[in-house]
């Protein structure tokens, strides 16, 4: 792919900071979300939660309900007999409970109301009985044999084992200088978006048509899902994704809430407003689960790792969803950053009485990179090495490079991430000699730039994006894609900015309408800059080659030789000073009218893994983004708290198509890996849910945010959208690591409980000093 | 999202017109900054039939300079303590404590009454409806069963004010209206420890203010918060000093906790002024902490690590208020 060389000044152009073409809308409180939708005469729809964890529901009697004034619709699992999930191979889960409850919280009936008060009122009438069964928070626990199974088909309460060895493990610890194995474990962590769920269903009794403005980043897997489970026929159905507070891969899925506030709109013939408080989010969770990971590492005196095994436990939740994908993420990026010869991973994904788990941020790679670079750290440690000689000891020897477990690396910026972080920390003058209670750490890691293949296998492009031309000159790009804040409509009116040369402002995106825009498969491993981002550009080409075609007839010239800069239509070094965007326009539509072009994007097969390996579609894609970073933190050594002050992290994203907002990502990404490593984790006593509001869940606060101090690498992926990759989640996991050991810098201490609480300091600070008095 | 109660909104214009309110309405509330109550009662926490809402109130406002010292009004905003010059100037702990309370918004609408008054708390009462009624409520709130204790029959929920342990330990004293006319009580003796009913003021009686003595202008005082977030988070623990050095002793020490009791307590300090600050002394106080904090499971964070670092920040506290005050 080549690149153009263009007025780097001009906003919108690529590599040049660009203001987000929604931003005005979002600061100045115009933007409307789904719960700012008009809907004069919505009823509101409630959602009736087990307050059992784990029971078999014996009888539902809603009459009382039904009764009561001012109830429109009261609804039931019987209403819904049909289960989704995300993953066609693993859909265990109804919008609303049918023989069974499996967590607290578990949606058991639902109504909708002239006002709260009422369906309030009509959720308290609605009696259940349940069979109370054995219920499990802890994964091990639910494993254990003789336990009550939560589905009939899994018995022993493991959804997934995963085994997959690569290269010769004997040979590799064998050759290894030191062996070291340690075990991890991560608080499971929640997404925290900041708007809450909500849905507004509007049905049309006449025509049978619904209307679902919906939270999500997924507005397809909506449709088909809500089609699915309210049993309605999918081209009666239009889903609209209205601007949305973040979701982190919270929404990456359909939710029961979703399906239920379309349900109640159809049963009450009108429209519902189903808003979801914070502890409701809390409920439908999707988070990154807790795990139990123990990782051994294989060393030679130089650096070089010669095996890794990793054994990892996930408590899944309730429910399905993602868990199959979460559990081989959690293996199939132990490559694709190092060169490691022999790799081993061992994993159970597991069903617990806790609310399902699913996609976040860093999906499954989180807690397995964290594990692994902090036991590389803590062997460089005890072998005398530095962490970055580490890393650069195992670099990938050769791109293109492609991985034991066939993922294909085309640019690989991981060594100048490194260099520019070791140089920007002080890193060579300052590790080793902090002052005391201060510490400097760093980490690697990493993340696919979408998968290969998507999870609903249709045979049609990974992505489809239409542009439409018209009279007035405008482009609108028309996308399904799900701006989720995370700024993929800036992405695309760039795309074609850039491959046709015309302004910014001549350019309209509108997305996530299904009644508008093409299919997408959504926001999600973010895929949207790479797949989305390649077929706007093939769009933006074939709009530019019917405008050339035309500009070439006015210019008397080939079409080939047509250029258009700065909205000029010119021959390629000729004399004639060129035509205008719109006389070029107004020709071009004479005989055709109103132009619509579509630009499609899949990725070839060398990209979606290797048929012989199972499972080797997760993991699969075609560009990795490669992320190093140094956090500098203290502890405080009569509180234990943990401070981090200053990270430096530099991050390969290919191109930075639009440097502001891949700024803003990492930034994000850093940030949360940040929460989860200080203080976000979830609290169950006895199946009670504790944490659900965000005082109990500490997500951190501008007090706690470091200076985040990004830099830019720029590895020019072969295809990539202008050489871009990934830009939001490849650094999260890395900051785990590297506060862990900035922390065992400062106080000596080596964590192996995230997050790093001051309780579990505290905890660490006095088994050292217990240690070091009786030690002889 | 959770509506509200039905309730009957009063504005009183004067604290005559506040106590004349609350006189036979025994389900009235107070409210002012509303960032405690309004949360509790979308919980479904309480139902009030009227709520005497006295930020119209303008003498409650303020903060005066009288003869027996410096008369805070129980309306004045949490931020606007924080930066009145004569707070600054003599009583630099309380400006510690006010600025310790959540966030820069929350200072913004939160009131020192609202702030010494507000409720207990305890992660089996702060929950939801639907949470608390599948746990069958609890001793402090439509239930018979403290799920922290379940074999005693009192509410352990926990008292969280940071700014109680502030004025505390400058000896301030709180100014009570009811229909008899004003009292004044030790602030300490507003408290008592129930965590179901954590204030001594009668159901027709309202806190008007709070007046720090003169005499504790000498004081050196701070505040030690522990909490796991630097901004919104509750205390886990809470710990105020005050002392005046004499010479090379303890001429005169005042600590007081928060964060651990269903009330903020103040810490006996008898027979250490006239001692030396050292490891005896130190290790006398840590004693006297000890035997006065009663922590109890009623946040997510464990009673083992709160008592520690309450020990471990009160020394730490009294260590550098010692250099200090010299």
């Amino acid at each position: 792919m080549t690149i153009r060389t263009l007025n780097k000044t001009r906003v919108g152009s690529v590599g040049v900071p660009t203001p987000l073409v929604d931003g005005i809308e979002k600061v100045t409180g115009k933007a409307k979300f789904t719960a700012d939708m008009p809907a004069q005469d919505a009823l509101v729809g409630k959602i009736l939660r087990s307050k059992v964890a784990h029971g078999r529901i014996l009888s539902i009697d809603t009459s009382a309900a039904e009764a009561l004034e001012g109830v429109l619709a009261v609804a039931t699992g019987a209403d819904t007999p049909i289960p989704f999930g995300v993953l066609p191979i693993a859909e265990n889960e109804y919008p609303l409970a049918r023989d069974k409850v499996r967590y607290k919280g578990d949606p058991v009936a639902a109504v909708a109301a002239v006002d709260e008060a009422t369906a309030e009122k009509a959720c308290k009438l609605i009696r259940i009985e349940y069979e109370r069964l054995p219920h499990y928070t802890d994964a091990k626990k639910a494993m254990e044999p003789g336990a009550e199974p939560l589905h009939d088909d899994k018995p022993t309460n493991v959804y997934r084992e995963v085994h997959h060895e690569f290269g010769d493990m004997a040979a590799g610890f064998a050759a290894a200088d030191l062996v070291r194995e340690r075990t991890f474990r991560f608080a499971e962590v929640n997404h925290m978006h900041l708007e809450p769920n909500a849905s507004l269903a509007e049905y049309d009794p006449e025509r049978d048509r619904l209307t679902l403005y919906t939270t999500t980043q997924v507005p397809y897997y909506v449709h088909l899902k809500v089609a699915q489970t309210i049993q309605m026929d999918p081209s009666k159905i239009r889903v609209i994704k209205p601007s949305l507070g973040g979701g982190f891969g919270a929404r990456t899925e359909a939710l029961s809430f979703e399906m239920i506030a379309s349900l109640l709109a159809r049963k009450a013939k009108g429209t519902v407003r189903l808003l979801q408080t914070r502890e409701d989010t809390f409920i439908s969770h999707r988070g990154r689960p807790e795990a139990e990971i123990k990782m051994k590492l294989g060393l030679t005196k130089a650096g070089k790792i010669t095996a890794v095994a990793e054994e990892c436990i996930q408590r899944g939740g309730a429910y399905a969803g993602y868990g199959i994908i979460t559990i081989l993420y959690a293996g199939a990026l132990l490559h694709g950053i190092y060169d490691i010869p022999a790799i081993k991973f061992d994993g159970w994904r597991v069903y617990t009485n806790t609310p399902p788990c699913g996609a976040m941020r860093g999906h499954g790679t989180v807690d397995a990179r964290a594990a692994f670079e902090a036991l590389l750290n803590e062997m460089a440690e005890e072998l005398g090495l530095d962490p970055f000689a580490v890393r650069r000891a195992n670099l990938l020897p050769t791109i293109p490079f492609t991985t034991l477990y066939a993922q294909k690396v085309m640019s690989y910026g991981l060594p100048e991430c490194l260099d520019k972080v070791m140089k920007a920390s002080g890193w060579a003058e300052r590790r080793g000699k902090m002052p005391k209670g201060r510490g400097l750490g760093l980490a690697c890691s990493h993340f696919v730039s979408g998968t290969s293949t998507p999870k609903h296998w249709t045979g049609e492009p990974h992505a489809t994006v239409n542009l439409k031309l018209d009279f007035d000159g405008s482009i609108t790009v028309l996308t399904g894609a799900a701006d989720i804040g995370q700024g993929s409509n800036t992405m695309a009116a760039q795309m074609v900015k850039e491959t046709m040369g015309v302004e910014l402002n001549r350019i309209r995106v509108i997305s996530a309408d299904s009644a508008l825009t093409p299919k997408d498969n959504g926001s999600y491993s973010s895929r949207v800059t790479f797949m989305v981002g390649n077929a706007t550009i093939d769009a933006a080409k074939a709009l530019l080659a019917i405008l050339s075609q035309a500009a070439a007839k006015k210019l008397d010239a080939r079409p080939e030789d047509i250029e258009c800069v700065d909205e000029v239509f010119r021959v390629s070094g000729g004399q004639h000073p060129g035509i205008s965007f719109h006389e070029v326009v107004k020709a071009a539509l004479v005989d055709t009218g109103t132009i619509t072009v579509k630009g499609t994007f899949t990725p070839p097969k060398e990209f979606q893994g290797d048929k012989a390996i199972k499972g080797s579609a997760i993991g699969a894609t075609m560009g990795f983004c490669y992320a190093a970073q140094v956090v500098e933190a203290s502890v405080d050594e009569v509180t234990g708290k943990v401070t981090a002050h200053k990270v430096w992290v530099a991050v390969d994203v290919g191109r930075a198509l639009n440097p502001l907002a891949v700024e803003g990502q990492v930034q994000g990404g850093v940030w949360m890996g940040m929460g989860q490593a200080m203080s976000e984790e979830t609290h169950f006593d006895d199946g009670r849910m504790i944490h659900s509001n965000i005082l109990d869940y500490r997500v951190p606060t501008a007090i706690e945010s470091p200076d985040i101090e990004v830099f830019i690498v720029e590895s020019m992926d072969p295809n990539g959208p202008f050489g871009a990759k990934e830009a939001s989640e490849g650094m999260l996991s890395g900051f785990l690591p590297a506060v862990m050991d900035a922390v065992h810098e400062a106080i000596g201490v080596y964590p192996d409980v995230l997050p790093l609480t001051p309780e579990r300091i505290v905890d660490l600070m006095d088994a050292k000093k217990t240690a070091e008095r009786t030690a002889p | 999202m959770t509506i509200l109660p039905d309730f009957r909104y009063i504005r009183p214009a004067n604290v005559d017109e506040a106590v004349a309110a609350l006189a036979g309405k025994p389900g009235a509330a107070i409210i002012a900054g509303a960032t405690d109550l309004l949360p509790n009662l979308r919980r479904g926490l309480g139902e009030p039939s009227v709520l005497i809402d006295v930020s119209a109130v303008p003498a409650l406002a303020l903060v005066e300079e009288t003869a027996d010292g410096l008369r805070i009004g129980a309306g004045v905003k949490l931020a606007e303590l924080a930066l009145h010059p004569v707070v600054q100037r003599d009583f630099p702990v309380i400006v510690e404590g006010a600025l310790a309370v959540a966030g820069p918004t929350h200072r913004a609408a939160a009131t020192v009454g609202g702030n010494l008054c507000q409720d207990t708390r305890c992660h089996f009462y702060n929950q939801s409806e639907w949470w608390r009624s599948g746990n069958e409520y609890c001793l402090k709130y439509e239930g018979d069963r403290c799920h922290v204790a379940p074999k005693t029959a009192r509410c352990f929920a926990t008292y969280r004010g940071d700014l109680a342990p502030a004025l505390m330990v400058l000896g301030a004293e709180a100014e009570v209206a009811g229909p008899k006319g004003r009292r004044k009580l030790p602030l300490a003796e507003l408290f008592q420890d129930d965590g179901a009913a954590h204030l001594k003021l009668a159901a027709d009686e309202v806190l008007v203010a709070v007046t720090v003595p003169n005499s504790a202008k000498g004081l050196v005082g701070s505040y030690a918060k522990i909490r796991i977030r630097d901004a919104i988070d509750f205390p886990l623990v809470g710990v105020a000093a005050a002392l005046k050095r004499d010479g090379d002793k303890i001429g005169q020490i005042r600590v007081a906790i928060t964060g651990s009791n269903p009330c903020p307590l103040p810490i006996s300090t008898d027979g250490l002024e006239g001692q030396p600050w050292n490891e005896a002394t130190a290790r006398s106080l840590a004693d006297r902490l000890n035997k006065t904090a009663k922590f109890q499971t009623t946040t997510t964070v464990g009673m083992r690590y709160r008592r520690r670092v309450l020990l471990a920040s009160a020394r730490r506290l009294v260590d550098d208020l010692w250099e200090k005050a010299v």
